[in-house]
């Protein structure tokens, strides 16, 4: 189920990241757009204003051959010089009219044609009209007239003319032409403007959408979250209350249990023992029994009624199976008992409440090594304290756990090595860590976690205990807050680590125990 | 013993019971020994019906509690019978498996004479019983009730 939730979780994240670079992209593409299209829509005003401009041109020189004409026959007519500056005038504007409109036409093959034409005429025209000013300056009238005639009747004119209309229209034309399409042009960027707009104001829309919904899932999450804290902490409450109920529990049961297996047991080594008596009384008759029987009375030996009867051959095997049978009973029995003494010891322990208090470790170790002094002496071990850091702690469970591993490391010696023993100390994030370090004959690996479970020993037999000592030292380190560990090679001696918090506060584990 | 005192056995353990009389007796201990396995026996003869102990007032005796009873506590009978205005001067002697210092500090607490923690070790057994029984011979016992 979580899984699918981080799938959805991720393929939103995606399309969000493409719903962005649709968006983007929409952007980028109607910027783009808009700027060709306004180009094209600048190239097609231009190419209608150049259109009006050639329109211009020609009307222009036009009206100047006009003016040209006009003041030709003004002069001719009257004569007056006003008329000759007029036509000097309109002469001189037609050439650069002329020539203005060549270069305006240059781009169009058609009107280039017409121009050429034009200009064949119209510098024909001009000649005409120059020979009869010449003709009017020299007095000759009649020939004037008659070339003013022959100009009328000649076709120049109207060819002026034709062409001057063949190239309104044609400019016409395209101007039409282009009008539409510069319209054209602007419909179409204001149409891109238009859709790309809408479209980024869809994106737009559906990302607030999506936002908005990813905002409330997760407020939904986060309050689910919230929800499952309280029931984690409650779910932890109920569970601590269940361990401390079902560790007193078995603290209570384990003292019943060793409680009344004692009453029993005292049954047995009593009536054991009555046994071992009436076993003395018994075998005692036999030998009077036997001794009567026999020819030759033995003298001093049954003077003494508690000595050991004097038995012979069979009678002294009986005797002896019988002692031995009933000894092999007491000496399980005692071990029997002592069993059952640690296990009532340990829950002793396990419901005494601590005490934190400050310690003066050092001082607490050195009276725990002025105890063991004699057994150091007699195994030749020195014992070395290094500089310790002080705790708040109980008291007596320190004492119980060093002095426990200081007589382990006392016990555990290598035979005719001199022993030395070291306890050293510091400090790490809140914990005092000491190491109780031996150069005795060790532990083998596979029996690292052996050696802390309860009745359990390892290594040679050789020494008496009920392989409690380091299953009461470990509960204790766990009940003040702390881990214990060893480090340890056969042969090469150990190292047993302990971790204690250095502020310890009862109320963190007291109520569990 | 010089004084016919009775003493009163309350042990519900029966091989209890009978390693206690037999060392009591080795002792040199005559006396006569009432034996009761539980609790409701025993204090329906101290008590009596009524539960007041009239039947008993004046008469010298001497009691041996065991502490785990299967109907009740040793400890409620030590307390009946120091409450009560004809037992309350009766000696008792808690013998018992349980030697947990707060029941022992409760016992004396309640009045309780001797407390004796019954070892499994048959010889120290054998002999706590026997020095009790030495006790008893020359302990002097006061009638129940004045």
């Amino acid at each position: 189920m979580n899984l699918q939730r981080l799938d959805a979780a991720r393929r939103r994240h995606i399309g969000q990241i493409l719903l962005l670079a649709a968006g983007f992209l929409v952007l980028v593409a109607i910027s783009v757009a808009s700027v060709l299209l306004v180009n094209r829509a600048r190239e097609d005003s231009a190419l209608v204003v150049h259109t009006v401009e050639v329109e211009n041109a020609i009307n222009a020189l036009l009206l100047e051959i006009r003016r040209t004409e006009s003041a030709a026959r003004g002069y001719l007519l009257t004569r007056g010089p006003e008329f000759l500056e007029d036509y000097e005038r309109a002469m001189t504007a037609v050439v650069p009219d002329l020539t203005k409109l060549v270069k305006l036409t240059a781009d169009n093959p058609v009107q280039t044609e017409h121009v050429r034409r034009l200009r064949e005429a119209i510098e024909t025209r001009l000649s005409h009209f120059a020979r009869e000013m010449e003709f009017v300056k020299q007095g000759q009238f009649a020939s004037a007239n008659a070339l003013v005639r022959e100009a009328a009747a000649s076709p120049t004119s109207a060819t002026i003319r034709d062409i001057g209309e063949a190239m309104r229209v044609e400019e016409h034309r395209l101007f039409a032409v282009r009008t539409t399409n510069a319209d054209r042009s602007q419909v179409l960027a204001s149409s891109v403007t238009i859709a790309g707009s809408s479209m980024v104001i869809a994106l737009a829309a559906l990302s607030v959408f999506l936002v908005r919904r990813s905002s409330r899932m997760r407020d939904e999450a986060e309050a689910r979250l919230r929800d499952n804290n309280v029931n984690l902490e409650a779910t932890i409450d109920e569970r601590t209350a269940d361990l401390r109920e079902a560790n007193d529990e078995i603290q209570r049961f384990a003292y019943i249990v060793s409680h009344d297996l004692r009453s029993p047991l005292v049954n047995i080594m009593g009536f054991t023992s009555e046994l071992e008596e009436l076993r003395g009384d018994i075998f005692k008759r036999i030998a009077a029994l036997s001794r009567a029987a026999s020819p030759e009375p033995r003298a001093p030996e049954n003077a003494t009624d508690s000595a050991e009867p004097v038995l012979d051959g069979t009678d002294r095997q009986l005797s002896e199976d019988f002692g031995e049978a009933l000894g092999f009973i007491k000496s399980s029995i005692g071990k029997m008992d002592r069993l059952i003494s640690a296990i009532l010891n340990l829950t002793r322990e396990g419901r005494r409440e601590f005490q934190p208090e400050r310690i003066d470790t050092r001082e607490l170790i050195e009276a725990i090594v002025t105890t063991v002094a004699h057994q150091a002496a007699e195994a030749e071990a020195q014992i070395r304290i290094d500089p310790l850091p002080d705790i708040v702690s109980d008291r007596l469970a320190l004492e119980q756990i060093f002095s426990n591993l200081i007589d382990n490391a006392l016990k555990y010696l290598k035979p005719g090595v001199p022993g030395d023993i070291l306890i050293k100390g510091r400090t790490k994030l809140g914990f005092a860590i000491f190491e109780v370090t031996d150069n005795g004959r060790g532990i083998d690996p596979k029996d690292h976690q052996r050696i802390f479970d309860l009745f359990r020993r390892a290594g040679t037999q050789d020494k008496p205990g009920q392989g409690i000592g380091l299953a009461h030292v470990r509960a204790l380190v766990r009940r003040l807050g702390g881990t214990m560990s060893v480090a340890s090679e056969l042969g090469s001696g150990s190292t047993f680590t302990i971790t204690l918090p250095i502020n310890w506060a009862a109320t963190n584990r007291n109520k569990d125990t | 013993m010089s004084n016919p005192v009775t003493i009163i056995m309350i042990e519900d353990d029966e091989g209890h019971a009978r390693l206690i009389e037999r060392n009591i007796r080795r002792s040199g201990v005559n006396n006569e020994i009432v034996a009761f396995s539980n609790g409701t026996a025993a204090t329906d003869y101290l008590f009596g019906k009524d539960g007041t102990a009239t039947a008993r007032k004046g008469e010298p005796l001497l009691i041996l509690l065991d502490l785990n009873l299967p109907d009740m506590t040793g400890i409620d009978i030590l307390k009946r019978v120091k409450e009560n205005p004809n037992l309350k001067t009766t000696p008792v002697v808690v013998l018992t498996t349980t030697d947990d210092s707060q029941e022992i500090k409760r016992c004396y607490e309640l009045g309780c004479n001797v407390y004796i923690t019954k070892p499994v070790n048959y010889e120290s057994f054998a002999n706590a019983i026997r020095q009790l029984g030495l006790f008893f011979s020359v302990i002097q016992v006061p009638p129940a009730a004045p």
